[in-house]
């Protein structure tokens, strides 16, 4: 049977690891879809595609705090450094 | 076939053949006098939902930057063959050499703040509802009209003022650190600040150590640190955009509908 303790431990990591993943996820969009060298206007992205970019970062804001009020500790907030 | 292009790089050499690019195609520098353009050739379409194109795109610009100073390209900038990608160098020169100077040896960071802002919002709306305690008189319609507009005119000038100041003592504890910065307030109501620093690589432990300081100072405020990144935030091209190449056909986007792919 498993340790109940263990698998808390398991899923708080899980839960972390994913939270990191998506954090990492939207901080890369946020770069490669809206900076960067451009050459010219007329190409690349349209307004709605960065729309949904900030739409996405401010839901996921959301939940993580959310999820950290649940688990009743702070957001340590620090994401990995991207691969 | 078009070419899909990661960066520009302070180098005309050739760089490492077993580096993969999209659809892991091999990466070669288009060279033009003393820098080059990192591309690979793209036979497929992308869909731009599938974010392991971005990825991959973030990954190779990451890897050069290990070895190069690098200018990120924008996510899905393609050319139609390399001599347009050799035009577009050629016009583009000045500008090129001038950000791979400033931008050598440095690095980008993210900091972004988050603040109950809905909750001092209110705190802000209770204390001027008690404090401009209008007299119960009946008075004509423009009159509370315009009575509410300067009240949310004064709420507003106060969120703000409330948000610069927490801004100001975010910033304080990086700006030693930072030789550029981007500030961007109140994305939403909740979204203090978003911002990217530019740090020297030298510098970077400096840097999250000032980020750690920061976090434990207490307070309702959380933060996130993200990096450390290419200098996406911190190109100035100073051309305007290149209409004058022509049409999409030299510099072209892919966005595809999966419906089409």
């Amino acid at each position: 049977m498993d340790n109940p303790i263990k698998t808390l431990q398991d899923k708080k990591s899980y839960l972390d690891l994913r939270k990191q993943e998506r954090v990492t996820l939207l901080e890369i969009l946020d770069r490669a879809l809206e900076k960067g060298v451009v050459i010219s206007g007329d190409i690349v992205i349209s307004v709605a595609d960065v729309g949904l970019v900030y739409l996405g970062l401010k839901v996921l804001l959301s939940s993580v705090e959310t999820m950290e009020r649940l688990r009743g500790a702070p957001f340590s907030g620090a994401a990995e450094e991207p691969t | 076939m078009k070419i899909y292009a990661y960066g520009v790089i302070d180098s005309n050499e050739k760089i490492d053949e077993t580096m993969r690019g999209l659809n892991d195609a091999p990466l070669f520098n288009i060279s033009y006098r003393d820098i080059g353009i990192v591309v690979s050739d793209l036979n497929a379409q992308i869909q731009k939902e599938d974010k392991k194109f971005v990825l991959k795109h973030e990954e190779v610009v990451e890897k050069l930057m290990d070895k190069f100073t690098v200018l990120p390209m924008r996510y899905l900038t393609l050319f139609s063959g390399k001599e347009q990608v050799l035009l577009m160098t050629k016009d583009y020169y000045d500008d090129f050499i001038e950000n791979l100077d400033r931008l050598r040896e440095k690095i980008e960071f993210g900091v972004k703040t988050i603040w109950p802002g809905d909750l001092i919002r209110e705190r802000i709306t209770t204390a001027h509802r008690k404090s401009d305690n209008l007299p119960l008189v009946a008075s004509s319609s423009g009159k509370s009209f315009m009575n509410e507009k300067f009240e949310n005119y004064k709420i507003d000038k106060e969120f703000e003022e409330e948000a610069d100041r927490c801004i100001a003592i975010v910033d304080g504890f990086f700006s030693k650190f930072t030789s550029e910065k981007r500030l961007e307030k109140l994305k939403t109501d909740n979204l203090l600040l978003s911002a990217s620093y530019l740090v020297d690589k030298e510098k970077k432990d400096d840097f999250k150590k000032a980020f750690e300081e920061l976090r434990g100072s207490g307070g309702d405020l959380k933060y996130l640190l993200s990096g450390p990144w290419p200098p996406y935030n911190f190109i100035v091209l100073t051309k305007p955009n290149a209409k004058k190449f022509g049409s999409l056909d030299m510099v072209d986007s892919v966005f595809q509908r999966k419906d089409r792919t």
